[in-house]
């Protein structure tokens, strides 16, 4: 019986062993993955800041605003090329690392990027623009 | 071999009556509990504290607001410095009141006064690091008292140089509470087991 009863508490003992473990690693990888700012709020644009045919950057948020004749969007500035933030010109999208252009509805003019640059949606508010990233 | 290593950290032989709780109370023991629980979640609120003036609040709001069980890690670490505090106290109480720190065991008590003092250093420097307006000013006020004591001047100069909340001294401070003092501490710890061992004292844990 002696043998019986260690192998008994050892597979115990493994159980214990694994399920400790187990929440460990759920709750260092709920630890790890915090809740980023920025994600969810929609960005709050004053209409009247926009320049008629121009553009309102947000560097820090990494968006452009583009007013048009017909209306406004929205165009991320993450480069889809390898991430750095593109520039914006008076009428192209300029990527400052490796001269991928794009125009001003983000699709691509000139590579090395072949994708076009992510497009938001925009809710017009009356005297405000948001805008979901 | 790592079984072997346990082995030889406890003694061959133990006599019955040092095993019974009243007679140590497990207060050193309890007390490399609680440094073992100060290292592992300081280690984790490592991931998100940052060390500069400007930012060190706020990574702390940002860790009890956006992180799963960032709030209860930093309460924990918080709480266990103070008891490992008072267990560090309770044990010393408990040394001198049943005198056992004369004789052969003198050398041991000096490596536990080293201990308490780290523990004490260790709790102090950790109290800046929030950058809140309570540990702003007590650090302010501890140096302005460490000032006044003989060559505290010098000290003060070492510790805090640009200033309390300034960005090298909150580095200094940063340092001194993650590495310097841990690492003195688990090695003064261990040193102090060695020695029970040596006095043929009690299990080193317990």
């Amino acid at each position: 019986m002696e043998t019986l009863d260690r192998s008994r508490r050892s597979v115990l003992g493994a159980i214990a062993t694994a399920a400790v473990s187990l929440a460990s690693l759920v709750f260092l990888g709920r630890f790890f993955s915090p809740r980023l700012p920025g994600k969810s709020a929609p960005l709050s644009v004053p209409k009247a800041e926009i320049p008629r045919n121009g553009a309102l950057v947000y560097r820090e948020r990494r968006v452009a605003v583009i007013r048009e004749e017909k209306g406004y969007h929205a165009i991320g500035l993450e480069c889809t090329h390898l991430g750095c933030t593109v520039a914006v010109t008076p009428n192209r999208l300029v990527c400052p690392c490796h001269g991928s252009v794009f125009d001003r509805r983000g699709n691509v003019l000139k590579g090395p990027a072949d994708r076009p640059l992510p497009k938001y949606a925009v809710e017009d508010k009356g005297k405000h623009l948001l805008v979901y990233m | 071999m790592f079984e072997e290593f346990v082995q030889h950290l406890f003694p061959r032989v133990v006599r019955e009556k040092d095993l019974k709780i009243a007679y140590t109370f497990c207060l050193g023991g309890m007390a490399f509990t609680a440094m073992l629980l100060l290292a592992v979640s300081g280690l984790l609120l490592l991931f998100y504290y940052q060390a500069t003036p400007g930012e060190a609040y706020r990574s702390i709001l940002f860790l009890e607001s956006s992180v799963a069980g960032g709030s209860y890690l930093r309460a924990l670490h918080r709480m266990v410095s103070h008891l490992l505090l008072s267990l560090v106290f309770l044990h010393a109480l408990r040394v001198v009141l049943t005198g056992s720190y004369g004789g052969v065991r003198e050398r041991n008590w000096m490596t536990g006064t080293g201990l308490l003092m780290l523990s004490l250093f260790g709790a102090y420097t950790g109290y800046l690091l929030p950058m809140d307006q309570l540990s702003f000013w007590a650090t302010r006020t501890g140096m302005e008292l460490l000032a006044v004591a003989p060559f505290g001047g010098a000290v003060r100069d070492l510790l805090v140089p640009d200033g309390v909340g300034m960005p090298v001294s909150l580095l200094r401070f940063y340092v001194l509470h993650i590495a310097v003092v841990p690492g003195a501490m688990f090695t003064l710890a261990f040193v102090h087991f060695f020695l029970i061992r040596r006095n043929k004292g009690v299990l080193p844990y317990l």
